[in-house]
C-alpha cells in the first residue's frame, strides 16, 4: 500500500477517536472539535510518510501538538484557548446532561484540574483514550520508562487531591455507585 | 475505594459509547476532508536525501555517547543525594546572576539536549529501584532531531520530521528576563505565573530540548534569584564529577536542589529528593526521586 492508502486508511479507522481525543480536551464541543480535527489529519496529511504501522497513538501525539499549538493564541485559537483555560468550564461543569452524566463526573474533574497539565495528560491517555505505557510514551514523545515513572507519579498525586476531598469522593460514590 | 483510574474512566466527558463521535462510519463532513485531502497528492518529500543526512547523524551521535563513559546497568541500587560541603559558603542567587552577567561566556545557545537522569521507578508490591538513563538530542538543518536514548540496557537512535510546533519549548529562549519567565510560563502550559516548583520544572523540560548560551544562562540566574523559597546552600559536587553551587527549593513532601556553574551560571543539574516517607512504595525520606544532569 502507498503513503496515501495508509493514510486513507487511518483516517477511516480512527476519525472518531481523534475526535473524541480531541473533544475530551475542548469540553465537547462539536463545532470547534470539528475545526481541531480537521487540523489534526491535515498536518498527519503532510506527515503521512512517517504514519507508523500503528497510527493511532501517533496521531494522538499530533492532536496534541496541535492542541498545544492553540496555546500561542492568535484569532480564533486565542478564543478556543480562553475557554480551555476556564477552569470552570473545562472541567466538569459542561458535561452533557444525560442518564449517564451524573458519574463521578465534577469532582474527579476538579481533583484532576488541581494537577500539573502534565500530570493530567498522562492520566487522561491512560483512563480516557485507554492507552498502554507503550502508547502514552509515544504521545508523549518519550521513553516508555519515562512515561510509566510519569503515569505513576501523577496517579499518587491524583490519590492524593481525591484523598483531600475524601468525605465528599464518598458521598458521590454512594450516590452514583456504579460499583 | 475504587482505584483512582477507575473513578477518572469512569469520569471520561467523552465516552466511546456516548451520544457524539462514536465509533462508526464517516459523516459527510469527514468524507469531504479526506477527498480534499486525497486530492492533494502532490510531490513527495526527498527521503533518500533525508535517509542519508540522518545516517551522518547517527554516526556522530554513536561515537558521542562512547565517549561518555561507563555504561550503567539497567537498573541500579538508588544512589545517595548530594552533599553540600560543610566547610563551603552559599553563593547568594543575586551574586551568582551578577557573575552570569560579568562571564565572558562564549557559550552559544544550541537546540538539542545531552542530559543523564536517574529516576526512582516506585510500584506497589516491589522496592523501588532507579533507572538510568542516557539522552541525547541534536537537531539537524532541516529541523528534524535525532535523539539517541541509552538506558544501559538498550542503546535505540530515532530520528523525528520537523516539528510543526514554533511554540514553547520549541522555540529559542530568549535572554531577557521578562520575556523568558513568559516564555517557561508557555511551556509549561500554565495559564497563571509559576511558583518556584513550576519553575524548576519549567527549566527542566526547556533543558530537555535546548542547551542555552551565556545569555540565556545569565537570564535565566537571574529569574531564579528573583524565585520565592530557593535558598542557597553551599558547593556540592554533581554525579558527574562537577563543582557547583545548590539551591534548595523545598515542597510539601520533596525538596528539588538545582546545582548550578559557580562561574557561569548555567544550570548543571536537578535532583528530586523525599522529604518524607511513603512506605506504600517503599520510600523513606532521602531517597532521590529523580535526578537530571546537562552537559554540553
Amino acid at each position: 500500500m502507498s503513503n496515501d492508502d495508509d493514510f486513507a486508511a487511518a483516517y477511516r479507522e480512527h476519525y472518531w477517536a481523534v475526535s473524541r481525543y480531541v473533544a475530551r480536551r475542548l469540553d465537547g464541543r462539536p463545532s470547534e472539535v470539528e475545526e481541531v480535527v480537521a487540523e489534526v489529519f491535515t498536518v498527519a496529511w503532510r506527515r503521512r510518510a512517517d504514519l507508523p504501522p500503528a497510527p493511532l497513538p501517533w496521531l494522538y501525539g499530533v492532536a496534541r501538538n496541535c492542541l498545544a499549538n492553540a496555546v500561542r493564541g492568535h484569532g480564533r485559537r486565542r478564543r478556543l484557548v480562553d475557554r480551555l483555560g476556564n477552569d470552570d468550564t473545562a472541567h466538569g461543569r459542561h458535561i452533557e446532561a444525560g442518564p449517564d452524566a451524573e458519574t463521578p463526573g465534577a469532582w474527579v474533574h476538579d481533583a484532576l484540574a488541581r494537577l500539573s497539565p502534565a500530570d493530567q495528560e498522562v492520566l487522561r491517555l491512560t483512563a480516557w483514550e485507554e492507552l498502554g505505557i507503550e502508547e502514552v510514551a509515544v504521545v508523549l514523545g518519550c521513553g516508555r520508562r519515562a512515561a510509566s515513572m510519569r503515569l505513576h507519579r501523577a496517579r499518587r498525586r491524583l490519590r492524593a487531591e481525591i484523598d483531600r476531598m475524601r468525605p465528599t469522593t464518598t458521598a458521590a460514590l454512594k450516590e452514583n455507585g456504579h460499583g | 475505594m475504587a482505584d483512582e483510574l477507575d473513578l477518572l474512566r469512569r469520569a471520561n466527558p467523552v465516552p466511546v459509547d456516548g451520544p457524539h463521535f462514536g465509533d462508526g462510519p464517516l459523516d459527510h463532513h469527514a468524507e469531504r476532508q479526506l477527498d480534499r485531502l486525497l486530492g492533494q497528492r502532490t510531490s513527495r518529500r526527498p527521503r533518500l536525501y533525508w535517509g542519508l543526512a540522518a545516517t551522518g547523524v547517527v554516526a556522530a551521535l554513536v561515537s558521542a555517547l562512547l565517549f561518555t563513559g561507563q555504561t550503567t546497568a539497567p537498573a541500579v541500587a538508588a544512589p545517595r543525594p548530594l552533599v553540600v560541603r560543610a566547610d563551603s559558603t552559599p553563593v547568594p542567587l543575586e551574586t551568582l546572576a551578577e557573575r552570569a552577567r560579568a562571564a565572558d561566556g562564549s557559550a552559544e545557545l544550541r537546540k538539542g539536549t545531552h542530559v543523564r537522569t536517574w529516576s526512582l521507578g516506585m510500584s506497589d508490591d516491589k522496592p523501588p529501584i532507579t533507572y538510568p538513563e542516557e539522552r541525547i538530542v541534536r537537531w539537524n538543518a532541516d529541523d528534524s532531531h535525532t535523539e539517541t536514548v541509552d538506558d544501559g540496557h538498550d542503546r535505540t537512535t530515532r530520528t523525528y520530521p520537523p516539528s510543526w510546533s514554533d511554540a514553547p519549548p520549541q522555540s529559542p529562549p530568549p535572554h531577557d528576563v521578562p520575556r523568558l519567565r513568559a516564555y517557561l510560563q508557555e511551556a509549561a502550559y500554565s495559564k497563571t505565573p509559576l511558583d518556584t516548583g513550576e519553575l524548576l520544572d519549567a527549566v527542566d523540560y526547556v533543558l530537555d530540548t535546548w542547551q542555552l548560551g551565556a545569555r540565556e544562562s545569565a537570564a535565566l540566574a537571574q529569574l531564579l534569584a528573583d524565585a520565592d523559597g530557593l535558598k542557597p546552600v553551599g558547593q556540592v559536587t554533581d554525579r558527574l564529577g562537577r563543582r557547583g553551587q545548590a539551591y534548595v527549593y523545598e515542597q510539601s513532601a520533596t525538596r528539588k536542589m538545582l546545582i548550578m556553574d559557580p562561574a557561569t551560571g548555567a544550570v548543571l543539574g536537578l535532583e528530586t529528593t523525599f522529604t518524607k516517607a511513603e512506605p506504600e512504595y517503599g520510600v523513606k525520606a532521602g531517597d532521590v526521586m529523580d535526578y537530571s544532569a546537562w552537559t554540553r
